[in-house]
C-alpha cells in the first residue's frame, strides 16, 4: 500500500467518525427509541447473521469430495460440518441455535386465529388451562372440556363415516405449514371413494388420545387426527396423522395407525392426504386399525 | 401400514448378439425399505442370478438373417434346463444387440420371442442403452457406486464395442463404435479370409492394407489390424489422440469427455482375452472361433498396459449384457400411485417432456406446452399412446396439484377424446394425489399416474401390471433406444 492510499483511508475513517459524533449529539434519546420501536413493529430489523446453507460441506481438503456430496444428499443430519480445532465452526453453532429456537417456538406458540379462519376451522379447547399445564399434564390433553363437547355437538353432524380433527400437539408450526394441503387432498380422496366426512375442527392443547373422546361423541367410524410432532433440530414442520377405527376409552396405542413425517421435505402433504384416504378406506372395509390392519397386509 | 411382505419376481434376460445368444434367469426381491410409520417405499433389494445358459452361437440362416425358429427353440430348451415354465416368468427382457439388431428380421424376432410370454419386453437396444446395460451387468456401475468414482465399462462384442461411463452408480455417458472380434472372419485351417465386414474395410483402408475374401493372412497382419482396433477404443475414451478412423467407426455421438475417468473395466466376449492374455498366441489360438476375437482381446490388453491405464477385473465378462438385461433394467415406481390396473401392461410408450425446466403454475401455459409436446410425436389423426414425463423435484402444494391436473387434462384433450389413457410419469412424490385430482375433474378417463421415476426426452417406457396389490408397478425405462445411427 502506498503512502497516498494510506492517508486517504485514515482521513475518510476520521471523517465518518466525526459525522457520527454529530449525529448522536443532535438527536434526543426519545427519537432514537421511537425509531427502534417502529423498526421492531414493522419487522424492519434485519437478521443480524446470515446462516450458512444446510447443505454446506465444511471439510477442508477432502480426499473424495464426490463421496461427501453423496453422503450430504443422503441425510439431513448434522454431518460433514467441518471443525475449527476441537470445536465446531461458528456457522455450525449459529445454525444449531437457530434450529433450536425454531423448535422452541413451534412448541410455545399457538395456532393463529387467521389460520383457523382461512381453513374454515372452529376451535375447541381440552380441559387444559394454559401452555404450562399442557406441557406438564399429558393426561389432561386427552380430555375435552364440557364446553368443548357442547360446541362440537352444536357444529358437527353425528354419524358421518370419517371425522377429521386438527390438534396442535407439540408443534403449532407443523399444523400451520401442512393442514391447508393435506386436508383438501384427504377429503377429495375420501369423497371420491364414496365416504361421508364430518366438519373438521381444531382442538387446542390436545394430545393424540383426545380422539378417543371425539369418536363416541360424534358416533363416527374413523377419526383422522392431524397433530404436530415434537420438533427436532432438522425440522419443526413435521406432522403426523393418527387414525383409529371407532376409538374410545378402551383403545390402546396398538389400535392406532400412524403416518408420520408429513412435511414438504418428508412425505409431501398433498400426496400424504391422498395416501391417507386409501388407508381410511381399508380401515372401514375391514373394521380394524393399528396393528390388526398391518397384519392384513401379510 | 408399515409392513408389506417382501415379494420375489422371476426375471428372464435374453441377449441375442452378433456372435452369441445367451439367457439368464434371475430372482429379484422387492421390499418395503421405509421404517414403520412412514409411507411405504418399495425398492428392489436383492438380485440373484439363478441360472446361466450355455453361450450359444447366434443362429444365422441361409440368407444371412437371424434364424427365428432356432432362436425360439434355443430359448425353450434353456428355460426347461433352468426348470422354469413360461407362466412362472414375471418379467423378462430380450435385447437384440450389436450387429444382430441390424439384420433385417430383428424386429420380427422380437415379435416371435414376445409370443413366448406376454410379459417379455423386447428391444433392439441400440448402442447407448446396450452400453448402459452391459456396464450394469459387468459390475462397473456398482463399482462406481461403492467408490464414488467414475468407471468406464468397455463391452467388446462381435460387431460393436459399447462404452458406458458411470459415476457414483448412475450412468453418466455412453457411446458405441464398430469395433468387435467378428469384424473379420478367417478360416482357421486354411488361414484364408472368409468375410470382411463394412467397418473392417474402413480399418483396412486406414492401415492401407489391401485384403479381399479368400486372401491368405498371417498372424502378424492380423495383429497389426487388432492393434489399430485397440487404439481406436482408447481414442474413443479420450486416452489417445483422436484420428479420422474413430469418427468413421462411431455409430452414436462420441463421449463428452467432460469428466475424469478413474478406472476402466472390460466385458463382452473378448473380455476374457483381455484379462488373461496370451502374448505368444499361435495362429490357431488367435482364430479359434474363425474370427479375430482372441487377438483383439490380447492386443487391447497390451495397449492398456503400455499406456499404464488403471484397469480392474469386472464381475461378469461375456455374460455382462445378458445379466444386465435380466436383472438390471427393471425399476419399481413409488408406492403411492394411481393406476387403472386393467389397462396394464403398456409397452414401448414414447415419453414426451413438455417442460424442460420448472413447470409453470398456470393452467393455460401447462395445457399449451403439453399439447405442443405430444404433437411433436404424432400427426393429429394418427395419435397413439404417449406418456407425459415430468422430471424434477419441484414442490407442489394442493393448489398447485389442482392446477397441474387441470392443465394436463386440457393439454391431453386430443388423446382423451380418442379414448386413450392418460399416462403421467413423475419424479416428485405426488403421483397419487395428482391421479386422484385428475379423476375428480373427469371420472371417465383411464389414468396411469406413477411417481419417483426419472425419464428424459426420447425415452420409451414399459409399465407392467401392479405388484403387492396395486401399490407399485414394475417399470423399464429404455433410454435413447432408437438412437443408434446405421453404418
Amino acid at each position: 500500500m502506498d503512502k497516498h492510499t494510506e492517508q486517504y483511508i485514515v482521513e475518510s475513517v476520521l471523517k465518518q467518525l466525526r459525522e457520527r459524533e454529530t449525529a448522536k449529539g443532535s438527536r434526543s434519546g426519545e427519537s432514537v427509541a421511537a425509531d427502534l420501536a417502529s423498526a421492531v413493529n414493522t419487522n424492519t430489523i434485519n437478521d443480524p447473521v446470515e446462516l450458512e446453507a444446510k447443505n454446506f460441506i465444511g471439510i477442508e481438503n477432502p480426499k473424495n469430495m464426490e463421496a461427501l456430496k453423496v453422503m450430504r444428499e443422503s441425510s439431513p443430519a448434522r454431518i460433514l460440518m467441518g471443525r475449527s480445532g476441537a470445536r465446531q465452526r461458528t456457522p455450525s453453532l449459529l445454525n444449531f441455535m437457530a434450529d433450536h429456537a425454531a423448535a422452541i417456538d413451534a412448541v410455545l406458540t399457538d395456532v393463529s386465529a387467521e389460520f383457523l379462519e382461512k381453513n374454515n376451522l372452529f376451535k375447541v379447547v381440552t380441559v387444559v388451562k394454559d401452555k404450562d399445564e399442557y406441557l406438564m399434564r399429558p393426561d389432561l390433553g386427552r380430555q375435552l372440556s364440557d364446553t368443548a363437547k357442547q360446541e362440537i355437538l352444536q357444529s358437527c353432524e353425528k354419524g358421518k363415516q370419517v371425522q377429521i380433527i386438527i390438534v396442535d400437539g407439540l408443534s403449532s408450526t407443523a399444523i400451520e405449514s401442512n393442514v391447508a394441503d393435506v386436508m383438501p387432498a384427504l377429503i377429495q380422496g375420501l369423497e371420491s371413494q364414496g365416504l361421508t366426512v364430518g366438519k373438521p375442527f381444531f382442538i387446542q392443547y390436545g394430545r393424540v388420545g383426545v380422539m378417543d373422546e371425539v369418536a363416541p361423541l360424534l358416533e363416527c367410524d374413523v377419526v383422522v387426527e392431524f397433530i404436530g410432532e415434537r420438533p427436532g433440530l432438522v425440522t419443526a414442520q413435521s406432522m403426523s396423522a393418527y387414525m383409529a377405527y371407532r376409538p374410545d376409552h378402551t383403545t390402546i396405542e396398538a389400535g392406532r395407525t400412524v403416518v408420520s413425517n408429513i412435511h414438504r421435505n418428508g412425505t409431501p402433504p398433498a400426496e400424504a392426504g391422498a395416501h391417507l384416504a386409501t388407508i381410511v378406506k381399508k380401515m372401514i372395509d375391514n373394521k380394524v386399525s393399528g396393528m390388526k390392519l398391518s397384519a392384513l397386509s401379510h | 401400514m408399515g409392513t408389506v411382505s417382501p415379494l420375489t419376481i422371476q426375471s428372464v434376460g435374453i441377449d441375442i448378439g452378433t456372435s452369441t445368444t445367451q439367457l439368464v434367469v434371475s430372482r429379484l426381491t422387492v421390499k418395503n425399505i421405509a421404517p414403520g410409520a412412514l409411507v411405504p417405499r418399495l425398492a428392489i433389494t436383492d438380485k440373484v442370478v439363478l441360472y446361466k445358459s450355455e453361450i450359444h452361437r447366434t443362429p444365422i440362416d441361409g440368407q444371412n438373417r437371424i434364424d427365428a425358429e432356432r432362436i425360439y427353440s434355443l430359448i425353450r430348451e434353456d428355460l426347461s434346463s433352468a426348470g422354469v415354465s413360461p407362466h412362472e416368468i414375471d418379467t423378462g427382457a430380450v435385447i437384440i444387440t450389436g450387429e444382430a439388431a441390424r439384420r433385417e428380421n430383428a424386429k420380427s424376432i422380437s415379435a416371435k420371442v414376445a409370443e413366448f410370454s406376454g410379459k417379455f419386453v423386447v428391444a433392439t437396444a441400440g448402442g447407448k442403452l446396450e452400453a448402459i446395460i452391459a456396464g450394469k451387468g459387468s459390475g462397473a456401475a456398482d463399482r462406481s457406486r461403492r467408490d464414488f468414482s467414475t468407471v468406464a465399462n468397455i463391452d467388446i462384442g462381435g460387431g460393436t464395442t459399447n462404452i458406458g461411463v458411470f459415476n457414483s452408480g448412475s450412468a453418466l455417458d455412453s457411446c458405441c463404435i464398430n469395433i468387435g472380434g467378428r469384424l473379420l472372419e478367417v478360416n482357421r485351417s486354411t488361414q484364408r479370409v472368409t468375410s470382411i465386414s463394412k467397418p473392417m474395410h474402413l480399418i483396412l483402408n486406414d492401415l492401407k492394407i489391401d485384403l479381399g475374401n479368400g486372401d491368405h493372412v498371417t498372424l502378424d497382419l492380423l495383429r497389426r489390424i487388432c492393434q489399430r482396433m485397440a487404439k481406436v477404443v482408447l481414442e474413443c475414451l479420450g486416452l489417445l489422440d483422436e484420428t479420422s478412423l474413430l469418427k468413421k467407426l462411431l455409430t452414436t455421438s462420441p463421449l463428452r469427455h467432460d469428466y475424469e475417468l478413474n478406472t476402466i473395466m472390460v466385458s463382452g466376449g473378448v473380455a476374457d482375452y483381455v484379462y488373461s492374455p496370451s502374448p505368444n498366441m499361435s495362429f490357431e489360438q488367435a482364430t479359434e472361433y474363425d474370427d479375430i476375437g482372441p487377438l483383439v482381446g490380447s492386443e487391447f490388453a497390451a495397449c492398456v498396459r503400455s499406456n499404464s491405464l488403471p484397469m480392474e477385473q469386472s464381475v461378469e465378462t461375456i455374460r455382462a449384457t445378458v445379466i444386465g438385461a435380466g436383472a438390471q433394467t427393471l425399476d419399481v415406481s413409488g408406492s403411492t400411485i394411481q393406476v387403472d390396473d386393467q389397462l396394464l401392461p403398456f409397452k414401448n410408450v414414447p415419453v414426451a417432456i413438455p417442460f424442460p425446466g420448472t413447470i409453470p403454475l398456470d393452467v393455460t401455459a401447462i395445457a399449451g406446452a403439453v399439447s405442443q409436446s405430444i404433437s411433436n410425436f404424432y400427426d393429429n389423426d394418427a395419435i397413439e399412446k404417449v406418456a407425459i414425463g415430468l422430471p424434477g423435484r419441484q414442490y407442489f402444494d394442493f393448489k398447485d396439484v389442482q392446477l397441474l391436473a387441470a392443465g394436463l387434462l386440457q393439454g391431453l384433450d386430443c388423446l382423451i377424446r380418442k379414448a386413450l389413457p392418460v399416462i403421467i410419469v413423475l419424479e416428485a412424490d405426488i403421483g397419487k394425489v395428482l391421479g386422484q385430482t385428475m379423476r375428480a375433474i373427469n371420472g371417465e378417463i383411464n389414468i396411469v399416474c406413477i411417481d419417483q421415476l426419472v425419464v428424459a426426452e426420447g425415452d420409451y417406457i414399459d409399465i407392467g401390471k401392479s405388484l403387492t396389490g396395486g401399490t407399485v408397478v414394475p417399470v423399464i425405462i429404455k433410454t435413447l433406444v432408437f438412437e443408434t445411427r446405421q453404418v
